[in-house]
Formats: C-alpha cells, sequence, structure tokens
C-alpha cells in the first residue's frame, strides 16, 4: 500500500512540473507585447527628458542675451530680480528629479539623457548666478565700478 | 582683432595644454577668436553691463567645456583674454565668485596701463598660439 502512494505522489510532481514546464515554454518572463510596453517606457522617458534639456538650455541661451539689454530701468531690474528667483525655484525642482533619477542611471537606462540633463542644470544655475551677479551684486562693487569708468577711456 | 592676454591667462593656458585631457583648448581658443569680427565676439554673459569695453565669460566647447574670461576694447579692436578654467576634469572648477571677476577686471585696467600684456599671434600653420611679450 505504501509503495502505491509513493508511486501516486511521484506521478503527481512529475505532473505538476511537466504541466508547469509546458506553461513557461509558452510564456517568456516578459513576452513580446509586455516587453514592447516596457521598452516604449523607457523610449518616452528619453524622449521628455531630451526635451527638457532642450528647454534648459534655451532658457540658458535666453539668460545670457539680457546681459546684453542697455539701461534697464528699474522695472526691468524687478522683473529680472522675479526672473532670478523663479529660475532658482525652477532649479530646486529639477535638481530633485536629477536624483530621483540615481536608481534608473545605475541601471545603466538612459544614462546619456541623464548626463546631458544635468549638465543644462549645471549650466542653468550658473547662467541666472551670472545674471544676479551681473545686475545685483557686481555694480554693488565701488571698486568694480571705477574700473568700468576708467576703461570706458581706454582707447 | 588685436589679441592680448594677461599673465594668468598664459599660465592657465601652459598648463591646460600640458594636459591630455584638455587638448582641445588651444584649438577652442583659436577658433572662437582669431579671425572673428568684434559683433560676432560680443557673445555670452556681459559681466560689466558697458557698450564700449564689454567684460565678458564664454562658455567654450558647448556642454561642459571651458570658461573664459575676456575684456572687449571695440574702438580700439583689441581683446584681452583674462583668465580661462575647465568646467569639468581634474583641474576643473565651478563658477568664479564676484571677487575674482572684480579682481580680475581691475588686473586687466592695470596691465593695459602698464603694458604688462602678451600679444597672441598664429604660427604659420595657423594651428598653434605664440605668445610675445610687450
Amino acid at each position: 500500500m505504501e509503495c502505491l502512494s509513493h508511486k501516486s505522489e511521484i506521478i503527481n510532481t512529475f505532473s505538476s512540473v511537466r504541466n508547469f514546464s509546458f506553461k513557461e515554454k509558452q510564456s517568456p518572463l516578459l513576452d513580446e507585447e509586455q516587453m514592447n510596453g516596457f521598452l516604449d517606457a523607457i523610449l518616452d522617458f528619453k524622449k521628455g527628458l531630451t526635451e527638457k534639456t532642450q528647454t534648459i538650455y534655451e532658457f540658458n541661451d535666453r539668460i545670457e542675451r539680457l546681459t546684453w539689454f542697455n539701461d534697464l530701468d528699474e522695472e526691468c531690474l524687478m522683473l529680472s530680480n522675479d526672473l532670478i528667483s523663479s529660475a532658482k525655484d525652477l532649479w530646486s525642482s529639477l535638481i530633485r528629479q536629477y536624483v530621483s533619477m540615481n536608481f534608473i542611471r545605475s541601471k545603466g537606462i538612459a544614462k546619456n539623457e541623464i548626463k546631458d540633463f544635468k549638465n543644462a542644470l549645471d549650466e542653468f544655475k550658473e547662467s541666472y548666478m551670472d545674471l544676479e551677479s551681473t545686475l545685483f551684486f557686481l555694480p554693488e562693487m565701488p571698486d568694480f565700478i571705477e574700473t568700468t569708468k576708467q576703461l570706458s577711456l581706454v582707447r | 582683432m588685436n589679441i592680448y592676454c594677461l599673465e594668468d591667462f598664459k599660465v592657465e593656458f601652459e598648463k591646460l595644454k600640458s594636459k591630455k585631457s584638455y587638448n582641445s583648448f588651444e584649438q577652442e581658443i583659436i577658433s572662437y577668436f582669431f579671425g572673428k569680427t568684434k559683433e560676432e565676439l560680443c557673445s555670452g554673459t556681459r559681466l560689466n553691463l558697458s557698450e564700449d569695453a564689454p567684460y565678458i565669460k564664454k562658455r567654450l566647447k558647448g556642454r561642459g567645456g571651458f570658461r573664459c574670461y575676456f575684456l572687449l576694447i571695440l574702438k580700439g579692436e583689441n581683446l584681452y583674454l583674462m583668465y580661462a578654467h575647465p568646467k569639468t576634469g581634474s583641474m576643473g572648477a565651478s563658477n568664479i565668485d564676484d571677487k575674482s571677476k572684480a579682481y580680475l577686471y581691475k588686473k586687466v585696467l592695470t596691465c593695459i596701463k602698464s603694458n604688462d600684456l602678451y600679444q597672441l599671434e598664429l604660427n604659420d600653420t595657423s594651428k598653434s598660439i605664440k605668445f610675445i611679450k610687450l
């Protein structure tokens, strides 16, 4: 009797393994549809990040061009001050986004896009800080003002 | 455009040139500054808001790259390279602070007045820069 129950258990186990094996052979971990969905999500992420990076680079150029405007009045300076505050706020949000990409980056996904995004952020910070220096800090330094005066006499 | 530089620029230039990872620096300087009109050179961040003698910070070699500080005296068509540094790598540095910007600015004025400058010229093949002490 005991022998029969052993046999039945072996057959049951064999049957379970065989069925499971057959099923797994037909459906790998990710089927084609799932894999395509996964790759699409990566491509969407890369595309979105590249667009965001491009926008930041455009901001950098536009902020740089503001330093070539002459005779800025009080209202323009106030608006520029608002722009600088808003740029600082944007940078804080974006750098948080960058930090949250650490996991993705460590897996080697969208490495170049993330690197370029970080570089755009660094340059963005540099641009608004330079604008702030140019409009508000350097003109408050007496030495700096005096040098500008004297240089205007150099031919 | 006549191109001059301060000792500070020459020192940094030679340091960068001796490093393999920064060997594109000399070509960047040649292609950006030599043979250019003053209109083409009026780009970057203008630090002093001056119309006649803009003090400019320029990003070179696109992303990452180098930062170059220079003064343009538009009437005389003279350009003074003041300082440069790479943004990344072993000699990379972040933005220079306002005190350093003001220091370089004052120094270029002193050097122009005392003629303590180097003139920059290209060699025969136009591939490297010669520094001639004035």
